[in-house]
């Protein structure tokens, strides 16, 4: 019985972490070939200024890059903690 | 230890009394500098006394909490190199700086979702164990330990060169005086204190840059009242490339090298072997995941410190005559952008307390790196490579710190030999090494089930020599060093090349790899892919 339940809840942990970290490494990835992208190929972009400020876009999305990329690891960290830490939990109580 | 406190004495009073002439001492900065060394020599002796296990060296005991364990890797990760350099690129062309942060920035999530936990909850010291957990020993340490001994020594020249020049220009000490002092003081952190001393030293040493930075930021945004508009304006104004100061420069030229270069820092940083070394240090996955919250948290915070502070230097600090020398160009040189401002905005006391810390952060970050090859001598080639994991903890301490003394002299030899040179490749090769050799094959061995050593030994050395080679004949050794006029190999970054050599070769000769022992290392995945997603058997802490 408790093998068994092992097994299951080992499943859904896998399902669960695939669940959780597919779409954060595809964020991590696309946001960071994008800006490199931009600078590769349309470096203007990144001078135009926004509004009628003095501030460019490149540096403008170069500090939130670097706010999401904290963000991203908050996300993981407060998820994991909530869905995958009681699966793991369980399945040690088992061990 | 009473003949290395001696011997360092007589290294300060080198410090104190043979300043060259043409630097003025800067009091403030030694007498803070001192207190530091005081303040870490003394932890230095409280860890020799906690220090007598394999466990205790290598791990700090496997007690490091993820808070402390974050600001241990975001201070491995702040080295005087990326304050003073990065600072010094927003001061020379504005935007350009933030490409190198963001890159550096950017391994860390992929560090937290694909490394972290399934490096804790497989290895005990380094991720070598990791690797080898499945495949077999020898070869596998082997190879991981070239990989780690590789990236180890080029960032210890790098640091040594750039630690040597910047005492010189800060303190007035002579070049081989200050390789020595730093060779002479990491030695004696990491023999007797080991990884927990090593620990405590880059804690003290992030806190004391934090708020250093922070200071200078805050000062220099307050003389424009946190207007931003105006602070971003005004610099512009004064830069001579104008407007062109907010908008990608020459840094990336094609899309080959950015690829390429985008690689090399978003893997590399993965396969560091002294971050890689600091999860160690916590007691289990929940706190590893922890751990580099915090240091993203940290680090990213300083990138972009470093990059106010890079625009106030342009603000501040190009055009006033006390900071320049006859023909306009910075004292020192660009590098020394973050240092001038400090005095811009802070006086005498703020440039000594800038001048301690950084040379606080070259001492912390060399520690770090020569504890991680000492254990890649000790742990894998000895230990398991060479007695084939026979277990003898105390002939393995002592290895290891032979190991410590070993690459510190050679640090020390090296950054003497090597001060006439251009260094800065070596921390791209470092990166491109890491990302090339260690990383794929930590990343396969944790998720790729048919992975194999014959796979894992063939492709993560060719990718190895591929990317010394394509260096050498790069545009930045062929050219630059060896003076020949045209590159044989165009591009200055070879990672997007020497990993698809490494990743197709253990693809390549791991599925062609019939052999009994590869039907028993897949067979064991199953097992091992358990216990990296789970913890279950996991290596426990030290007791208190």
């Amino acid at each position: 019985m408790q093998i068994r339940d092992t097994k299951k809840i080992y499943h859904q942990l896998k399902q669960a972490r695939i669940k959780i970290l597919a779409p954060l490494i595809l964020l991590t990835v696309t946001s960071y070939f994008f800006f490199i992208w931009v600078i590769a190929f349309n470096p203007k972009f990144f001078g135009a200024l926004i509004f009628d400020t003095n501030i460019s876009i490149g540096i403008f999305l170069g500090f939130l890059l670097i706010l999401l990329i904290f963000l991203i690891t908050l996300i993981y960290v407060y998820l994991a903690n909530k869905i995958l830490e009681p699966l793991i939990k369980k399945i040690k109580k088992n061990a | 230890m009473h003949k290395f406190i001696i011997l360092l004495g007589l290294l300060f009073s080198n410090l104190l009394f043979a300043s060259t002439a043409d630097v003025e001492t800067n009091y403030t900065a030694i007498i803070m500098f001192i207190l530091f060394v005081g303040v870490t020599l003394f932890i230095t002796y409280w860890a020799s006394k906690k220090t007598h296990t394999a466990k205790s060296f290598y791990t700090a005991g496997g007690n490091i909490t993820g808070f402390q364990n974050g600001l241990a890797i975001s201070g491995d990760f702040m080295s005087a190199a990326s304050f003073l350099g990065i600072s010094g690129l927003v001061y020379l062309s504005g935007f350009d700086g933030l490409i190198y942060s963001i890159g550096f920035l950017i391994g860390w999530p992929i560090i937290l979702l694909l490394i972290a936990e399934p490096l804790r909850n497989l290895g005990k010291y380094s991720f070598s164990d990791v690797v080898s957990f499945r495949l077999k020993q020898k070869p596998i340490r082997i190879l991981a330990a070239c990989g780690s001994l590789s990236t180890v020594i080029l960032y210890l020249i790098a640091q040594m060169v750039g630690a040597g020049k910047l005492i010189e220009i800060l303190f007035g000490l002579p070049y081989y005086s200050a390789v020595m002092i730093v060779g002479g003081l990491m030695i004696s952190y990491v023999t007797f204190g080991g990884m927990l001393a090593t620990t405590w030293v880059q804690i003290i040493k992030a806190v004391l840059l934090l708020s250093g930075a922070t200071l200078m930021a805050f000062l220099v945004l307050y003389q424009f009242e946190f207007n931003f508009n105006q602070f971003f304006s005004e610099a512009v104004n004064i830069h001579s490339k104008g407007e062109n100061i907010m908008a990608p420069g020459g840094l990336i030229s094609d899309p080959v090298s950015s690829i390429s270069l985008g690689l090399a820092l978003m893997f590399g940083t993965a396969g560091l072997p002294h971050i890689l070394m600091r999860f160690f240090t916590v007691p289990d996955a929940i706190e590893a995941r922890k751990s580099v919250v915090y240091a993203t948290g940290f680090i990213g915070y300083f990138y972009i410190l470093t990059f106010i502070i890079g625009f106030g230097a342009i603000i501040l600090v190009s055009n006033n005559p006390e900071y320049l020398n006859d023909s306009g160009a910075l004292i020192g040189n660009n590098n020394m952008a973050a240092i001038h401002l400090s005095h811009a905005v802070g006086g005498d006391i703020l440039l000594g307390f800038i001048s301690a810390v950084a040379f606080a952060t070259i001492l912390a970050v060399v520690s770090g790196l020569t504890l991680a090859g000492a254990s890649a001598i000790s742990h894998d080639l000895y230990a398991n490579a060479f007695l084939t994991g026979k277990n003898n903890e105390k002939m393995e301490m002592k290895v290891s710190k032979l190991a410590t003394i070993f690459l510190g002299v050679l640090a020390v030899f090296l950054g003497i030999l090597f001060e006439e040179q251009n260094v800065a490749f070596m921390v791209g090769l470092a990166f491109a090494i890491a990302a090339t050799t260690n990383f794929p094959i930590l990343i396969l061995s944790i998720y790729w089930k048919n992975l194999t050593t014959r796979g894992a030994v063939i492709g993560g050395s060719a990718g190895l020599f591929i990317a010394i080679l394509l260096v050498i004949l790069g545009p930045v050794v062929w050219v630059d060093i060896f003076g020949n006029n045209e590159a044989i190999f165009p591009y200055k970054y070879p990672a997007l090349f020497s990993m698809i050599v490494t990743f197709v070769g253990i693809w390549f000769f791991s599925k062609t790899d019939k052999t009994k022992t590869s039907t028993v290392e897949k067979k064991l995945f199953e097992s091992q892919y358990f216990r990296s997603q789970t913890g279950v058997g996991i290596d426990k802490p030290n007791a208190h």
